[in-house]
């Protein structure tokens, strides 16, 4: 029963999971052509050393992070590339929205609460949709970004570990997003409100991440931030994960998915 | 307590509260196996709260309710096994069409849907129709479709809120009879409704609530019987004085020699006037369950209900 609930959560909506989907293999095999046409890694570098400071620490990118991280570097910044970013967590925080709280909204919730499947088998096929997702999203983009490095041959090397590394950072974020949101989708009735919450939550958490390289008085409030733990640059240098990012990520979705659970088997479904 | 021996349905004492609202007021009734059971009330009155009680969907405050002998809240998988529920028809998927839609339900209902083409026959739901996606559907024929939803494994226990709103008056009697075939192979039927024609024609035994309150429950005939019947009599020689103080009468309406009462609980005061004064012709007519339900709900004052709380 959990596998049938799975496939039908995972069907609803399913053209606009694959129109986000399409998009982020679009921008992740997009963007090696365009290392490679800003001449590979040295041509990058040449590039952006004619920026102002203010626009390097913007985009995130120095000459001499170009110069120590290579073509691996500049792919790096794909992930945390606000367009990535909103089409990944897009996907992520629709489904979760629609799971619980769109169900709630118009009552389709209460086939499954009527039928003798109990509360923690419904919750339990919206956590695996939430991992099914993250998994799908967390590999979506190595893979275009693999095929990408194919057809556009830029000068410089990025490995399969390296992409590897990247697919697991990217599904473990995503898992904690799926967390996150999927909590805030146990104590709501609408879809919209989710959204609204989840997107709040982020907008926020991104902007504390990326204005703190600018602005020294939020650099405490950097760890409050998911994005803090989404390092994108040392996951794909490395070739490894960062042991931190495994931590937060694994720990917040899972607490949040808890948190989700203890309201779920509780609550009353006015459906 | 209540007798559980043969009830489907046993509900004691239960109080829901959402906040400052009294949703169910210490209601106490049992649901006899084998029965067409209404449970009767205009909107806002309790009676789709304490359907979500007994499906396991929200918590009561207090008291206690099973299900075929499983907890409503505690062990509620175990009673829905044998329960088929009739969701609203826009709690549906639209993106299904109807024969998705009814795979998915007996799917995760664990049982084979082994009604499914007698009720669609009899609410005249077409295989053309079930091709369709929901989107494409009016209300009724999502309700058909919710119906069948609810039914086709056949269930043990079939608890409906409203079922036949949206349905036009021949589907509606088709359903009614389908529902009395259900009662004759052994399934009870728990039914919520504002309509009394429907009660009336479909249902056994019934519960009134007002209010969140159960103010009446019992048999349909022995519920009519204890209520006013409605007597006319022709009189030889003009209407007597005095007939409005005889017990239990209350008179309607009076029309040169014809009065009109209305008679609660015993016919013998009436029928001891009466023979003092010469008769032409007298008519009792049981009451309908529309009078029946609005003497409840007309008689506010001094009204103690089934609970023994003054409502």
């Amino acid at each position: 029963m959990v596998a049938a609930m799975l496939t039908r959560l995972l069907r609803q909506g399913l053209a606009g999971t694959l129109f986000l989907l399409a998009g982020v293999l679009l921008f992740q095999f997009v963007y090696p052509f365009i290392a490679d046409s800003m001449g590979g890694a040295s041509g990058l570098e040449n590039l952006v050393s004619q920026l102002p400071p203010a626009m390097q620490a913007l985009a995130q990118l120095s000459p001499e992070f170009l110069a120590m991280t290579g073509i691996a570097g500049f792919i790096s910044r794909a992930y945390d590339h606000p367009v990535y970013l909103i089409l990944s967590i897009a996907a992520m925080v629709a489904f979760t929205g629609r799971a619980i709280a769109g169900e709630v909204g118009s009552g389709t919730l209460a086939l499954s609460l009527s039928r003798p499947i109990s509360r923690w088998s419904i919750f339990a096929a919206r956590i695996a949709g939430v991992a099914v997702l993250a998994a799908v999203f967390g590999i979506a983009g190595p893979v275009a970004t693999w095929l990408g490095l194919q057809a556009a041959q830029p000068a410089g090397e990025v490995t399969l570990s390296q992409l590897v590394a990247m697919a697991l950072l990217g599904a473990l974020f995503l898992w904690t997003v799926g967390g996150l949101a999927l909590m805030m989708s146990a104590v709501s009735s609408s879809t919209g409100r989710v959204v609204g919450w989840a997107t709040g939550y982020l907008v926020v958490a991104y902007f504390v991440d990326v204005f703190a390289e600018l602005w020294s008085i939020l650099e405490p409030a950097r760890p409050l931030s998911l994005f803090w733990y989404f390092d994108t640059t040392d996951t794909m240098v490395d070739g490894r994960v960062p042991t931190m990012s495994i931590l937060v990520f694994g720990g917040v979705g899972l607490l949040a998915m808890v948190l989700g659970w203890l309201e779920f088997r509780r609550r009353d479904f006015v459906v | 307590m209540t007798d559980t021996v043969d009830a489907v349905i046993d509900v004691e004492d239960v109080t829901k509260r959402y906040g400052r609202v009294l949703a169910l007021d210490g209601v106490t009734m049992t649901v006899p196996r084998g029965s067409i059971f209404g449970f009767l009330g205009p909107n806002g009155a309790g009676k789709t709260t304490l359907i979500r009680i007994l499906m396991g969907f929200i918590r009561m405050t207090s008291g206690r309710a099973t299900v075929l002998g499983h907890d409503a809240w505690t062990d509620g998988v175990r009673a829905r096994e044998r329960i088929g529920y009739l969701v609203t028809a826009d709690g549906l998927y639209p993106d299904l069409s109807g024969y998705d839609q009814l795979d998915y339900a007996a799917r995760i209902s664990g049982r084979p849907p082994v009604w499914r083409d007698r009720i669609l026959d009899a609410l005249e739901l077409d295989d053309v129709a079930l091709r369709r996606t929901l989107g494409t559907y009016s209300k009724g024929m999502r309700q058909k479709l919710a119906l069948t939803a609810a039914a086709q494994h056949r269930p043990e226990l079939l608890i409906l809120d409203e079922p036949t709103d949206g349905l036009d008056p021949l589907i509606q009697r088709s359903f009614e009879e389908l529902l009395h075939h259900f009662r004759d192979e052994g399934t009870t039927v728990f039914m919520s409704s504002h309509d009394l024609g429907e009660v009336e024609r479909t249902c056994d035994r019934v519960a009134v609530v007002r209010a969140g309150a159960i103010i009446a429950v019992g048999e349909m005939d022995a519920l009519k019987e204890r209520y006013s019947q409605r007597v006319e009599v022709m009189f030889e020689h003009g209407i007597p004085d005095g007939i409005d103080e005889v017990a239990g009468v209350t008179v309607v309406h009076r029309d040169g020699q014809v009065v009109e009462m209305n008679l609660e609980h015993d016919i013998n005061p009436l029928l001891a006037f009466l023979a003092g004064h010469p008769v032409k012709r007298m008519e009792v007519r049981p009451p309908e369950l529309q009078e029946v339900f609005m003497s409840f709900y007309e008689r506010r004052n001094g009204l103690t209900n089934a609970n023994g709380r003054r409502s």
